[in-house]
């Protein structure tokens, strides 16, 4: 009975034996993994008493409740606001992910600064706020005794119809300065529908909770669309009211597989689509004749006064959009053509979307107005569960503005971005026109840029021209709350507040049905030396003085806005108090008003046109002097006849060699990556998969099949060339991408920020191809040719 | 030299007995020392009886008294040093005649200090657990979860384990997790295992607790 290698062996086994009948490893696994959750590093929030406020999100045009809970003063969670009529509750990835904008000191400028070695050198001193604001006042009242007050110009990126919007606009005309420019957004091409076919300007809202046949022609309409936590709510309606959704998309995007329907044609080809489904609708006869017949202009032959004959919209559509036509032009099968085309029309509420991702980038005016075609069609327009035309909010109007000779002289200059000209006689601005003049100019036609809420040498396609036209104009000043590509670019720093620390409104969150106006309110102090930029712009107005200080007569940015809000109590419709507003943060309309008849366009006609009277026009203004095919050449259109008045398809022209550039560039968006003037947060980061975002390499998707050309394998790196430049990246295999299309995310590749993301991925913006959208001049971002190089 | 194959069976002979040793041993091990490794023991800053404070008590406090729902319906939990003072106001005419009184007299009352009481039921962080849902909604009683600490005469020692810091309450104190009563163990199984039981699955979701 020695203690020997067999015993040990047995004591070994009994030993083992023991200690698996005993809880000592199932109760040491847990405890580790509890262990792992607990090291002193992982963050946490401070224990205390929870608070919570109210506010709205103002990270995208949503507007979405939020609910923020506080611990102190702390904010420690950012939720779905559940009284509240947006969302219900709802919250997008980037709402919840709030806090990091707030709270990351690495992403943001924690004081005024100047710019004090060469410019993009990164030195910078801290200086005392009077002295910043007073540097941009002189400067300005410098442009100004020089006579030249419209060398100012503005980028802003605030929602339209927002009181900071409305307050920088206020500030450049009262300088004298036409140049103010909001960053290029869908709201623009929807704003140029709703102008050209009803008469009103203004947002077109959606009534899609009402809809019970939806065609969306690319909005993901659950991959960030609109307002994401109202979408939420309403894919619940969808499901329970047996909504059928057909979704036009070239990559089986979320929103793709989750539709009834799936269909992928060629990109750019969506409005040939739309017209070969009116082609059937009218061939048919499946229109509503009611609404043709009383409430149209343009869709039979007509003939002028003078005897001139114009073809309808509907024999132009008979004739060149055959489902057959449509089938060369989409690839998309005319007999689903027709059967789509049947069921929309058969439907008891159909309505016909168009757009791109998240409903934030503009798109193409004529493929806008063929999609709106379509429910108009059906007379689907301002009906329960159809495109609506927005009710007005009754907001007061502050005052004009006072304007000196000076500012008179400065306001009649031509506009550096070439809008409201007569060669782009719809678009409000065009920031990349701006881009194009400034780059084309021996000098810098703009002495001082201010930059607010925006970050265009990131978003801008094409963004290398921007940072190129940047470094030509010689005085930049930002007021971006963060450290991103623009500002890091600018000679003085203004910096905002962020989202969560400032008051801001928003009049008429997108696509709602509604009236409604937001008010975000601060959840917390200010963390850094920052200020609100609309106090900061009323106090430059003050020291810039005469009258630019006459036209700013409030103490602060809220007494501007409660000058505005005011004229919701003074209307009568829904008595509110300021406090109630403060308390509920929105004022609403809970019903839109359903009218029909002709009295809702404004159009020439009095009608819906689908001939445009206001395009006649225009095109007529711009061919004086020159052949009417010149004029048409030179507004990008190249169709002829009648068609050019109405809503038709136009093959996008690239510049680029479809030879030396077989494939397509489409960027897409992600509703876990923000893509816009906000970086995305780490918390986003992280909900990327390894097959998008691998340490700093970005993935593209690629269908196998064109990734086999390349003998490209997943995971394989690549340069993807456009005109423009290229870009390094590796290759995700993806079934549900279209053959010969490369989809890159946007959001990623910034040069800016922190460790977080700076240097992760690449940027599509740097190689956009920027094409012009025919007569709007809009950016088009859907249309880079470019190569594949493996390596 | 080979070696003798019945010396090595005789060598083997009884090797059971190793067998046996290892695992009696191991289990011992297993059942006995390791929990009294695992823990480390506090004793609360105070002894607290809740059987003289209790509804049964001369004191005759109803539990809502020191235990109450804030106007928003947040739960007040262990009450703050004010509530103690409410009747604890004077050292010199003390309420009873024990020297825990006058501790907290002198160490908290006096001061003012808030007593850093060890909390037993303490979860982790970022986990939500409102009680207004379960005690006015679900109306149960705080024994399901608590036992029966309003008749109890003195806190029992507060133990903590080594390696997560949590309270030995959540995991329970038996070291299998063998659980007798509902209130033996608060890990989130037996969380969902109550909802599961009263038809409220839906609560089983990550985010209603995971906040």
């Amino acid at each position: 009975m020695e203690f020997n290698r067999r015993n040990f062996i047995k004591f070994a086994v009994g030993g083992t034996g023991g200690i698996l009948l005993s809880p000592l490893p199932w109760k040491l696994i847990d405890d580790i993994a509890i262990w792992t959750q607990n090291w002193s590093w992982v963050p946490v929030p401070v224990r205390g008493k929870f608070s919570y406020l109210n506010s709205v999100c103002t990270l995208c045009p949503g507007a979405c409740g939020i609910q923020v809970r506080k611990v102190g003063s702390r904010a420690v969670k950012i939720e779905g606001r559940g009284d509240y009529p947006v969302n219900q509750g709802g919250i997008c990835p980037l709402g919840m992910a709030g806090l990091q904008i707030l709270y990351n000191e690495g992403i943001r400028w924690k004081a005024p600064m100047k710019r004090v070695g060469p410019r993009g050198s990164q030195e910078w001193k801290e200086i005392p706020w009077d002295e910043a604001i007073d540097e941009l006042a002189t400067r300005i009242k410098g442009l100004r005794e020089k006579g030249s007050p419209e060398k100012l110009a503005a980028i802003d990126g605030n929602q339209s119809r927002s009181t900071m919007a409305l307050l920088i606009k206020r500030l450049l005309s009262s300088i004298g300065s036409p140049n103010y420019m909001v960053m290029p957004r869908e709201e623009d091409t929807y704003d140029m529908v709703n102008f050209l076919m009803q008469g009103s300007r203004g947002p077109i809202a959606f009534d899609l909770e009402n809809a019970d046949f939806i065609v969306s022609f690319g909005c993901s309409l659950f991959d960030g669309w609109g307002a994401p936590g109202r979408m939420l709510s309403a894919s619940r309606e969808w499901v329970k009211n047996k909504t059928y959704l057909v979704q036009i998309d070239p990559r089986t995007s979320n929103t793709a597989s989750k539709a009834d329907l799936w269909l992928a044609p060629f990109p750019g080809t969506e409005a040939a689509l739309a017209l070969g489904m009116a082609h059937v609708i009218i061939k048919e006869k499946l229109y509503s004749k009611e609404f043709i017949e009383n409430h149209t202009f343009g869709f039979a032959d007509w003939f002028e006064e003078d005897g001139v004959k114009h073809k309808g919209f509907s024999r132009i559509v008979l004739e060149k959009y055959s489902p057959q036509v449509v089938e060369n032009i989409t690839g998309i099968k005319g007999r689903v053509i027709i059967e789509v085309a049947r069921k929309f029309a058969s439907a008891h509420a159909p309505i016909a979307l168009a757009g791109r991702g998240k409903g934030t980038l503009p798109g193409s005016l004529y493929e806008f107005m063929a999609v709106h075609a379509l429910n108009a069609l059906k007379g689907r327009v301002n009906k329960k569960g159809g495109p609506l035309i927005a009710d007005d909010i009754p907001l007061a109007q502050w005052s004009d503005p006072e304007y000196d000779p000076v500012a008179m002289d400065g306001l009649k200059k031509a506009r550096v971005d070439l809008a409201k000209t007569p060669r782009y006689p719809f678009s409000r601005s065009l920031v990349n026109k701006f881009t194009e003049t400034i780059n084309n100019s021996h000098g810098s036609p703009i002495d001082t840029l201010m930059l607010f809420s925006a970050n265009p040498a990131f978003t801008i396609p094409d963004s290398q021209s921007f940072i190129k036209a940047m470094a030509k104009i010689p005085f930049i000043v930002s007021f971006s709350p963060f450290m991103d590509e623009t500002s890091l670019m600018a000679d003085l720093i203004l910096p905002d507040h962020t989202h969560l620390e400032k008051m801001a409104d928003i009049v008429w969150p997108t696509g709602i049905q509604y009236p409604l106006y937001a008010l975000s309110q601060p959840v917390v102090k200010p963390i850094y030396r920052t200020e609100h930029s609309g106090d900061v712009i009323i106090s430059l107005a003050k020291r810039i003085g005469g009258p630019v200080s006459g036209s700013f007569q409030w103490a602060n940015f809220e007494e501007a806005l409660k000058e505005r809000v005011k004229g919701l109590y003074d209307s009568g419709r829904e008595k509110v108090s300021w406090a109630d507003i403060k308390e509920n943060g929105y004022w609403s309309i809970p019903a839109h008003s359903f009218e029909g008849g002709s009295d809702i366009f404004q159009t020439p006609s009095k009608r819906f046109e689908f001939f445009s009277t206001e395009i006649e026009l225009a095109i007529k203004a711009y061919s004086k002097g020159k052949s009417f095919d010149d004029a048409l050449l030179d507004l990008g259109i190249s169709s002829k006849g009648d068609e050019v008045y109405m809503p038709h398809y136009e093959e996008i022209k690239s510049g680029a060699d479809k030879k030396e550039y077989p494939l397509l560039l489409f960027p897409m968006e992600l509703i876990n990556l923000a893509s816009g003037w906000i970086g995305n947060p780490p918390y986003l980061n992280k909900t990327l998969f390894d097959h998008q975002l691998k340490r700093d390499d970005l993935f593209v998707e690629v269908n196998p099949k064109t990734a086999s050309q390349y003998r490209l394998k997943e995971g394989s790196k690549a340069i993807i060339r456009s005109p423009k430049g290229e870009l390094r990246v590796r290759i995700h295999l993806f079934h549900g991408a279209m053959p010969d299309v490369i989809f890159i995310p946007f959001g990623l590749g910034h040069t800016a920020y922190d460790k977080y993301l700076k240097g992760k991925g690449v940027n599509p913006n740097e190689i956009i191809d920027q094409v012009e959208d025919p007569l709007s001049g809009q950016p088009v971002w859907w249309n880079t040719r470019v190569k594949l190089i493996r390596i | 030299m080979e070696a003798d194959p019945k010396e090595a069976r005789k060598s083997t002979k009884g090797g059971w007995i190793f067998l046996l040793a290892g695992l009696i041993g191991a289990l011992i091990v297993g059942w006995i020392i390791f929990p009294v490794l695992l823990y480390s023991e506090k004793s609360q800053p105070l002894t607290f009886s809740h059987a003289s404070h209790g509804p049964e008590s001369d004191a005759g406090l109803d539990c809502e008294e020191c235990h109450f729902f804030y106007k928003d319906g947040t739960f007040s939990g262990i009450p703050k040093i004010k509530k103690c003072i409410e009747c604890h106001e004077d050292p010199e005419s003390p309420l009873t005649e024990s020297p825990e009184e006058v501790k907290l007299f002198t160490e908290y009352v006096g001061p003012e200090k808030e007593i850093p009481w060890l909390i037993y039921s303490r979860q982790p962080d970022c986990v939500y657990f409102p009680h207004i849902a379960h005690v006015k909604m679900a109306e149960i009683e705080c024994s399901v979860c608590h036992g029966d600490f309003a008749t109890r005469k003195t806190s029992p020692p507060y133990k903590v384990n080594r390696l997560t810091g949590y309270s030995i309450d959540i995991w329970g104190r038996n070291i299998a997790g063998y659980k007798r009563n509902t209130w033996d163990n608060m890990k989130m199984d037996d969380c969902a295992e109550c909802h599961t039981k009263k038809g409220k699955e839906d609560n089983n979701a990550c985010f209603v607790c995971h906040k």
